[in-house]
């Protein structure tokens, strides 16, 4: 690079702290595959409906437990439902749960986070307190005790709605599964986020551009919001791709628990968990969700790691 | 000259677990309307730190805990953290040290200097971006307007710091403080930057203070000089003054150690021997005692104040028993 173009860049091209990402994520195979998968994912959580071959709720008793075969490519369940479609159905599902938890958990973490970490003090030491707490009492405890003290109150107040209102919406139970899954689940999750914006805005807070932005008489809240918070994406996306993962996983897991979505709603979980009872006659009932579950994880967790690379440069040789 | 910025016995403590421990021990400066006061002084001294005391920048566990600091008359050490941060920007305004670091990575230059406009005076956004063309335009950048949807990264090092300054120009402040802002950049550039400033001062009489290390670069900016040991001023002085007349043994210490084209051929600069006292173990008389070549035993016992010199300049003012008296000629 001469030194003409160090100081005119050329105008066509402009270079940005998320271009220069981009183009090194376009470099990692890895990466892109991830991103890839998780293309397919939203596409088939978006047109679900459209892409089944069944319903994923008719069932057929005529046809139960059948292998794959070309009517059924990922046979039939014990009711002789399509596992096809009910895996589609439960990318919905599993798609809904990471966007919602994470986008729930990440709003929580991001201002109280944020609001430590800047402002420092008491607040400071009591959201510490809390989130050592939230932390150290195993997850899948939290999320049982939730649900279980949350769930008769909802319901009953669901009833009482619908006593009053007669709306139908009132008696859909999925909603307060629905509920209690994603409250129940930001709940835990939101303190790695915390922290992470905490440590962040602790070490951004300090730096010259800061000192100088206060030197313009800039305000607190403008200072966090246009000076530090920005400076701190860079490791948040990240780990909000990993956490997108994570809370599929943890949806899986608690569905499998049976403490998750309810049946009949579809969920790679509950399905695992049917499929687990009744594996060595029929394997693909486990195989299909397992497998499914398996590759959307793993691309999260590529797509977190390319990312990683492409916004700490200076980590990469 | 009318008095712009007045402070008197200004002291700035640590707080330590060990209890504070004084920085900034009394200082006295005063910058005139217009005027440009350098102030001089090895790391540690307490130069930045009386600066940023003044707007209410000083980090946590560091307080201003005594004296007065008068800006257009009024005293900001008694203000609210509201009212002195009206004050930063449109009033008082910062050129920093880094140039590198002190430009927000993921903001545009052009937004960073519009954000100043528009917060301190109210301009649109539009207006603010035009003004912030001139402003680059006024600090030398070639081709303003494409400069403004550059990033800090892709500019060099002397183009940051005209941003910098831009955006210290942006609220046209009537203080202008610059703290080392040239410490980071290669000789050639250092000497454009000081042009620049020099010439901006006069364009719109504001008063700057230059705080740095190096005595020779701000000879040919500031007016008056002012020399700060362990957070005490020991001479102040018309810059023509300082060079000729050198009075307190650190001011000549400095000076000595500056090369000259007159000097030997390789050989050794001048140095001054120890290292100045750490905050909260001041010598009981004066803190340049233990490294004065004309120490004597009043020295140890007593501190001096701040005194018009013999025979010298009326605004010469040192702080030194030895050297006042005579005149700066020991």
């Amino acid at each position: 690079m001469t030194d003409t173009t160090f100081i005119t860049p050329p105008e066509d091209r402009p270079t940005s702290l998320w271009r220069d990402a981009w183009r090194r994520l376009r470099r990692n195979r890895l990466a892109l595959a991830g991103l890839a998968v998780l293309a397919l994912l939203v596409f088939v959580a978006a047109f679900g409906p459209w892409l089944t071959p069944y319903d994923f709720l008719t069932q057929n008793l005529d046809a139960r437990n059948l292998p794959p075969s070309l009517a059924h490519l990922f046979g039939t369940d014990d009711l002789g439902r399509d596992v096809l479609s009910r895996v589609i159905y439960g990318a919905r599902t599993a798609f809904l749960v990471a966007v919602l938890v994470t986008a729930f958990a990440v709003l929580i973490g991001v201002v109280l986070g944020a609001v430590a970490g800047f402002y420092g003090g008491r607040f400071d030491k009591v959201l510490m307190w809390v989130t050592d707490m939230t932390m150290s009492v195993p997850q899948l405890l939290l999320v049982v005790v939730i649900n279980a003290s949350l769930k008769q109150p909802i319901t009953l107040w669901m009833e009482a709605q619908y006593m009053e209102t007669m709306n139908p919406l009132y008696r859909n139970s999925a909603i307060v599964d629905f509920v209690l899954v994603f409250g129940s689940m930001a709940l835990i999750s939101w303190p790695p986020y915390a922290r992470l914006v905490r440590a962040q805005v602790l070490s951004i807070r300090n730096r010259p551009y800061v000192t100088a932005a206060r030197a313009l008489g800039l305000t607190n809240r403008i200072i966090l919001t246009r000076y530090v918070l920005p400076n701190a994406a860079g490791p948040l996306i990240v780990a909000i791709s990993a956490g997108l993962g994570t809370a599929m996983v943890l949806e899986s897991a608690f569905s499998f628990l049976g403490i998750g979505v309810n049946p009949p709603t579809p969920s790679w979980g509950n399905m695992i968990s049917d499929g687990l009872r009744v594996w060595t006659n029929y394997p693909h009932l486990l195989l299909a969700p397992a497998a499914a579950l398996a590759v959307v994880t793993v691309a999260f967790n590529f797509l977190g790691d390319g990312l990683n690379d492409a916004l700490n440069p200076k980590g990469q040789k | 000259m009318n008095a712009l910025l007045d402070i008197r016995g200004l002291t700035i403590d640590i707080d330590r677990d060990t209890g504070p421990a004084r920085v900034v021990d009394g200082i006295d400066l005063m910058v005139g309307e217009g005027e440009s006061l350098g102030i001089v002084g090895e790391s540690g001294c307490g130069k930045s730190l009386t600066m940023l005391s003044l707007v209410g920048l000083l980090p946590n566990r560091i307080r201003a805990t005594g004296g007065v600091a008068e800006f257009a008359g009024q005293n900001l050490l008694a203000m609210s953290p509201e009212e002195l941060r009206r004050l930063r920007g449109s009033q008082i305004g910062f050129i920093f040290q880094d140039p590198m670091t002190s430009l927000n990575p993921v903001m545009r230059v052009g937004a960073q200097i519009a954000e100043a406009l528009v917060y301190q005076t109210g301009m649109t956004k539009k207006a603010a971006m035009e003004r912030a063309a001139e402003l680059l335009d006024l600090v030398g950048i070639p081709s303003p307007r494409d400069r403004l949807m550059a990033y800090p990264h892709e500019l060099s090092g002397g183009m940051r710091q005209r941003v910098m300054i831009a955006i210290g120009l942006a609220g046209s402040p009537r203080l202008l403080i610059a703290d080392e802002p040239t410490t980071a950049l290669d000789v050639t550039i250092q000497a454009q930057i000081v042009d620049l400033v020099r010439d901006l001062k006069d364009r719109f009489g504001m008063s700057v203070v230059w705080i740095t290390h190096d005595l020779a670069l701000i000879a040919g900016l500031a007016d008056r000089i002012a020399v700060l040991y362990a957070g005490t001023v020991v001479e102040d002085a018309p810059v023509d003054v300082i060079f000729e007349r050198p009075t307190h043994p650190y001011t000549r210490g400095l000076l000595a150690s500056l090369p000259m084209l007159t000097d030997e051929p390789m050989s050794r600069l001048p140095s001054i021997g120890g290292t100045p006292p750490e905050p909260g173990r001041r010598p009981a008389g004066c803190p340049f005692a233990p490294r004065c070549g004309l120490v004597t035993a009043v020295c140890h016992s007593a501190v001096p104040r701040l005194a018009a010199v013999e025979g010298s300049h009326p605004a010469h003012r040192v702080a030194c028993f030895v050297t006042a008296a005579s005149g700066g000629r020991t």
